[in-house]
C-alpha cells in the first residue's frame, strides 16, 4: 500500500473565502453565527440563525461553465481552485487522469431545488424550467462542475452521507491513492445554507432556537445550554497525494493520513448511538495501527444538540479516556453539514502545525451529560503529533479519520 | 386597444434576452451574427433560450419545427415576427 498526505488545503466558509480567515477568525474567536434577516416568513420556522458565507468573484468564472453551478459548486470550485494552488499543482497535471475530484454533499444545491419548485409547482407547468436546473440539484453537482470547469480527468466521484459526506469523500480518495489507481485527489465536502435547510432539522426539533436575539451565543457544543445546532456553508478542500509523489516535487506536507473508518450504527435514523461511535473509533484507530494513549487531539463532530454530543462525550471517554483534548469547531462556523469534515480538518491541521488548540466556542459551563473528557475551553499549546477527525451524520453513519504529523 | 408589436421591440426585446441570459455584449448583437458559431450558444443554450423567449413575448414555441431552422440573429426576429402576425 502507498502512503498518502495531506499536500494542500482550500476553503471557503462563513469566516471569509480562504483558509486564513478562516484559521485567523476561530483563533480570534470569533463567531461567524448571524441572525437571518427574512427568515421569519417561514411559518413554524423556530431558528432564525446561521453562518452564511459570502459569494465572491463568481462572474470570474467563465458563463458555460456558471451556468450549472449552485452556491455550493462556487463555494467548492474556488476551494478546489485553492487548494491546487497551494499544493503546488499545476493546469496541466489534472488532464493526466492520475489526478481526481472527490467532492460530498448532503444534496444538490438547495436554493436551485428550491427556484425549481417554485417555478414548476403553482401551475405544475414544466416548460418554463431552465436547462440548468438539474446540474444544479443533482448530489454530484460540486463534483461535476469542480472537475468539468477544472478539466480533471481522473476519478470524479460524489459522496452522500450528509454530514459524514466530506470525511467519506477523504476516505475515498485515499484508499484510490493507496491502492496506487490515483496520484493525487482534490477532496471534500460543500453545502448551502438555505430556510428549508436549516427547516429540515427544525422539524426534527434538533437546531438552535432559542438564540434567535443573540447568535453569537449558539451553537453550544457540549455546554448545558445548548439547544442545537445552527447550520453553516461553504466548501473545505484537500489535496491529498501519494508521499512518494510529494517528496519528489517538495511540496508542503501538512500531515499525513494513517487511517479512517466508516460505519453505519444500524440503529436509528437519528439518534445518535455511543456504542456504534465508539465502535468507529475504534476501528480507525486500529486501522491506523495506533493507540487510543498515542492519540494527541480530537476535533470533535459536536454540533451542540442535546443527543448528539452526549454520545460523542461517552464514546471518546470509552475509547480515549478523560485526558486525551477535546474541542469542537461548530461554535465559530455553524455545521456547515457536508463540508463540516473537511473544513475543520483543515482547521485542525492549521493546530497541529501551530502546535496549538483552539477551544470550544460558547463552551461555558460543561454539561454534566458530557463530562469525563477533556474539554479545551481555552486555547492551549500542545505539540500534536498524531489527531483524530469525527464526522456524525442523519442516517447512522459515523466517520472517523486520522493524521499524524511527519 | 391591444399594442401591436413593432420590429423594432421584437429586435430590442430579443437582444436583452442574449444580455441577460447569455451575457453577450450589446455590440455584438448584430442581425447576421450566427447564433451557435458567432455568439457561442450552444444546445443547451437553446433549451434556455426557448424557455426566455416564450417568456418575454408570451409565445409558445418549444414544439415548434421552425426552431430548429434558426441559425442567425435575425432569423430569430423574424420567426418572432411571423408569430405575432400569426396571432391575428
Amino acid at each position: 500500500m502507498k502512503r498518502v498526505v495531506i499536500s494542500g488545503v482550500g476553503a471557503v466558509s462563513a469566516m471569509g473565502n480562504d483558509v486564513s480567515s478562516l484559521v485567523k477568525g476561530i483563533e480570534e474567536k470569533k463567531s461567524a453565527v448571524h441572525y437571518m434577516e427574512g427568515w421569519d416568513q417561514y411559518t413554524g420556522l423556530r431558528s432564525l440563525v446561521g453562518a452564511p458565507a459570502k459569494l465572491i468573484n463568481e462572474k470570474a468564472i467563465p458563463r458555460k461553465n456558471r451556468r450549472s453551478m449552485g452556491r455550493m459548486s462556487i463555494f467548492a470550485l474556488q476551494a478546489t481552485e485553492q487548494a491546487l494552488a497551494d499544493a503546488g499543482i499545476k493546469h496541466e497535471e489534472l488532464t493526466s487522469g492520475r489526478i481526481g475530484c472527490i467532492i460530498g454533499s448532503t444534496m444538490g444545491s438547495a436554493e436551485s431545488l428550491n427556484e425549481v419548485f417554485e417555478i414548476m409547482l403553482p401551475q405544475k407547468d414544466l416548460t418554463k424550467l431552465p436547462s440548468m436546473k438539474f446540474f444544479q440539484c443533482v448530489s454530484h453537482t460540486a463534483a461535476m462542475n469542480v472537475s468539468q470547469c477544472l478539466g480533471i480527468t481522473g476519478c470524479v466521484i460524489a459522496t452522500s452521507a450528509a454530514c459524514a459526506s466530506a470525511l467519506q469523500a477523504i476516505n475515498v480518495g485515499y484508499d484510490l491513492i493507496r491502492l496506487g489507481k490515483q496520484d493525487a485527489v482534490a477532496c471534500g465536502g460543500a453545502e448551502e445554507l438555505h430556510p428549508t435547510v436549516t427547516g429540515s432539522f427544525d422539524v426534527l426539533f434538533a437546531t438552535s432556537a432559542n438564540y434567535n436575539d443573540k447568535p453569537h451565543k449558539t451553537p453550544r457544543p457540549f455546554d448545558r445550554d445548548r439547544d442545537g445546532l445552527v447550520c453553516g456553508e461553504g466548501s473545505g478542500i484537500l489535496v491529498i497525494e501519494e508521499y512518494e509523489r510529494a517528496l519528489r516535487r517538495n511540496a508542503k506536507i501538512y500531515a499525513e493520513i494513517i487511517g479512517y473508518h466508516t460505519c453505519g450504527s444500524g440503529v436509528h435514523v437519528s439518534q445518535p448511538d455511543k456504542n456504534s461511535i465508539a465502535l468507529c473509533l475504534r476501528e480507525a484507530l486500529a486501522s491506523a495501527n495506533v493507540s487510543p494513549k498515542e492519540v494527541d487531539y480530537i476535533n470533535a463532530h459536536a454540533t451542540a444538540t442535546i443527543q448528539g454530543d452526549r454520545e460523542e462525550a461517552k464514546a471518546i471517554k470509552e475509547v480515549l479516556g478523560d485526558s486525551m483534548p477535546v474541542s469542537s469547531l461548530k461554535g465559530y462556523i455553524g455545521h456547515t453539514l457536508g463540508a463540516s469534515g473537511s473544513l475543520e480538518l483543515i482547521v485542525s491541521l492549521a493546530m497541529m502545525e501551530k502546535g496549538i488548540i483552539y477551544p470550544t466556542l460558547n463552551l461555558d459551563n460543561v454539561s454534566p451529560d458530557c463530562q469525563g473528557i477533556n474539554h479545551v475551553m481555552e486555547a492551549v499549546s500542545k505539540d500534536i503529533s498524531i489527531m483524530v477527525k469525527n464526522c456524525f451524520a442523519f442516517g447512522g453513519i459515523n466517520s472517523v479519520l486520522v493524521c499524524k504529523k511527519l | 386597444m391591444k399594442h401591436e408589436i413593432t420590429e423594432n421591440e421584437i429586435i430590442t426585446m430579443t437582444n436583452q434576452v442574449f444580455e441577460e441570459s447569455f451575457e453577450i455584449e450589446t455590440e455584438k448583437l448584430q442581425p447576421k451574427m450566427n447564433i451557435f458559431e458567432d455568439l457561442g450558444l450552444d444546445s443547451l443554450d437553446i433549451v434556455d433560450l426557448i424557455v426566455a423567449l416564450q417568456q418575454k413575448f408570451g409565445v409558445k414555441i418549444r414544439n415548434d419545427e421552425r426552431v430548429r431552422e434558426i441559425r442567425t440573429l435575425e432569423d430569430i426576429y423574424r420567426f418572432i415576427l411571423s408569430l405575432k402576425n400569426e396571432e391575428h
